[in-house]
């Protein structure tokens, strides 16, 4: 329930206004009264009123008029006519209108107090409502951000620990004992990595991409994806090397999701690579669009594999070094090109390597209509996408 | 021999302190911890040290970047390099946009994220109090 309700009357009489006042005093209401409806109005803006009782027949603006406007400064305000000809007829229109309830005049204190409690209740409700709402939107706005931390800081904790274990148990450990430490390193590294793969998958909002697409010069995301996939490259000892033009080519788009899409195929390239082999980013612009193309010499893909790669949790043999993935990273990259109105395809011959080509299309220069172009093909993706 | 060089560890998780000071105490560091931002600014402004190691999502948010701020503001602290050690670099892309994927607090830092492998913190913690030993002779 709400601490102290806010109730403005607007009535021309003002035996009515004092009589309400009079009614609910000693209740722990506010009231304030207007005498017309251009100072309800008024007082609509500073009195902030939880409640509006409003005369249907007053001169100058109609009560009428006061209900519609009150709706449309705050339609969560609860709204009550006094209807004083007794015609049920204006009190059913004021209704169908969105007023909650009807006062036919004389009315006694009793019906009065209660209908403004009931109003006050209803606008308890609305209000509990609006909040729970609120919460809701919130939480799944963040859900994906909260649950992955919560999971992801006590993993990180016992792995670091287990790190740490491991260097100072080293000298006096049995090979057994070793191997066991490196297992379960292992095991928990993969948890981690699902948690962020799915928190990326669920995060990615087409509606979203769309509001937060600029031009992007696409050495920005292919740099970006190279520098997050080193660290594995690195160990690996495979070499990733990129050939951007320059200047790069331009596109329509969220710089993070791009990259996010180029992480997950390049990072798949370095997966599957073997070790100290090589993976080729490359770009180029080619008729309108622009072609990125993420070539390594690796395990190769199953051609009975080749049409399922990029659906959801589908996941290939394990990698070289007997890496597997979620089954997420080239679904979340199709939905990302997609929604920025490109494609992702493959070529791959089992054990010679695979190509994956991401085509997007390009932005042209011709001044500040040039966006436009880019976001049409956006526009008709997005429809696509919820095939 | 020198003398040790001095490390504050800030992160509110004293599972993953105790990990990551475990490593570093091998590499004969000597480092002191906070558990909270409001006690690792004050351990900052009590004595000197060479390193901080400071995790971003702390108690209701993201706390550490309130510190980093903090720390670039004072004068005093504004050389200290900084390791920033946290789970959640996307989301620190989101909280400074339009930056690279690692954003620069302060002229000297560096992100890593959790966990950490011991030759990479190690790695990384040593070429950080290199350059802060540089930039001092410079100066």
């Amino acid at each position: 329930m709400m601490d102290t309700a806010r109730i403005l009357v607007i009535d021309d009489e003002e035996i009515v206004l004092d009589s309400c006042v009079e009614i609910l005093r000693g209740d722990t209401y506010q009231v304030a009264t207007a005498g017309d409806g251009q100072r309800g109005l008024e007082l609509m803006r500073e009195f902030r009123p939880d409640l509006v009782v409003v005369d249907l027949k007053m001169p100058g603006i109609s009560g009428f008029e006061v209900l519609e406007r009150v709706r449309t400064a705050d339609p969560t305000v609860v709204t009550i006519v006094i209807t004083g000809y007794a015609t049920v007829s204006s009190a059913v229109e004021a209704m169908k209108r969105g007023a909650y309830d009807f006062l036919p005049k004389p009315f006694t204190p009793d019906e009065f107090r209660l209908i403004i409690r009931r109003a006050v209740e209803k606008r308890s409700l609305v209000l509990e409502t609006i909040a729970l709402r609120r919460e809701r939107e919130l939480l799944r706005e963040h859900f994906a951000a909260i649950v992955s931390h919560e999971l992801t800081a006590p993993l990180a904790a016992v792995q670091q620990n287990l790190f740490a274990l491991e260097r100072e148990l080293a000298p006096a450990a049995t090979e057994d004992q070793r191997s066991r430490l490196v297992r379960i390193k292992t095991r928990v590294a993969v948890l981690l990595q699902l948690i962020d793969t799915w928190r990326r998958g669920v995060s990615i909002d087409i509606d979203a991409i769309k509001s937060q697409c600029a031009a992007v010069s696409l050495r920005v995301p292919i740099e970006k994806a190279v520098e997050s996939v080193l660290v594995h490259a690195t160990r690996k000892a495979v070499e990733v090397v990129t050939a951007v033009p320059d200047p790069a080519p331009l596109v329509w788009g969220d710089q993070g999701t791009l990259a996010e899409a180029l992480v997950n195929v390049i990072g798949n390239a370095v997966k599957y690579s073997r070790v100290g082999g090589r993976v080729d980013v490359t770009a180029e612009p080619l008729d309108g669009e622009v072609r990125i193309a993420v070539a390594d010499a690796g395990v190769g893909i199953a051609p009975e594999d080749l049409p399922l790669i990029f659906d959801a949790f589908y996941t290939a043999q394990p990698g070289a070094a007997g890496e597997r993935g979620s089954g997420l990273g080239l679904a979340v990259s199709r939905r990302i090109v997609e929604a920025h109105g490109g494609s992702i395809t493959v070529r791959s011959t089992p054990g010679k390597g695979s190509t994956f080509v991401i085509t997007l299309p390009a932005l042209r220069d011709d001044g500040p209509g040039g966006p436009r172009h880019g976001a049409e093909p956006l526009a008709a993706s997005a429809k696509e996408g919820r095939r | 021999m020198t003398e040790p060089k001095r490390l504050l560890i800030v992160d509110d998780d004293p599972d993953f302190v105790a990990g990551i000071k475990a490593i570093l105490d091998t590499a004969e560091y000597e480092t002191a911890v906070a558990y909270n931002p409001k006690d690792g600014f004050a351990a900052l402004k009590a004595r000197r040290y060479d390193l901080l190691l400071l995790d971003i999502m702390m108690g209701r948010g993201a706390e550490g970047v309130m510190m980093a701020r903090k720390i670039r503001k004072d004068p005093a602290l504004r050389d200290l390099p900084v390791l920033i050690i946290t789970g959640i670099r996307e989301q620190i892309a989101f909280l400074f946009p339009g930056q690279a994927v690692h954003p620069h607090f302060v002229p000297l830092d560096e992100l890593l994220e959790k966990p950490v492998e011991p030759e990479l913190l190690l790695e990384k913690v040593g070429a950080l109090l290199q350059a802060a030993e540089a930039r001092r002779q410079k100066a």
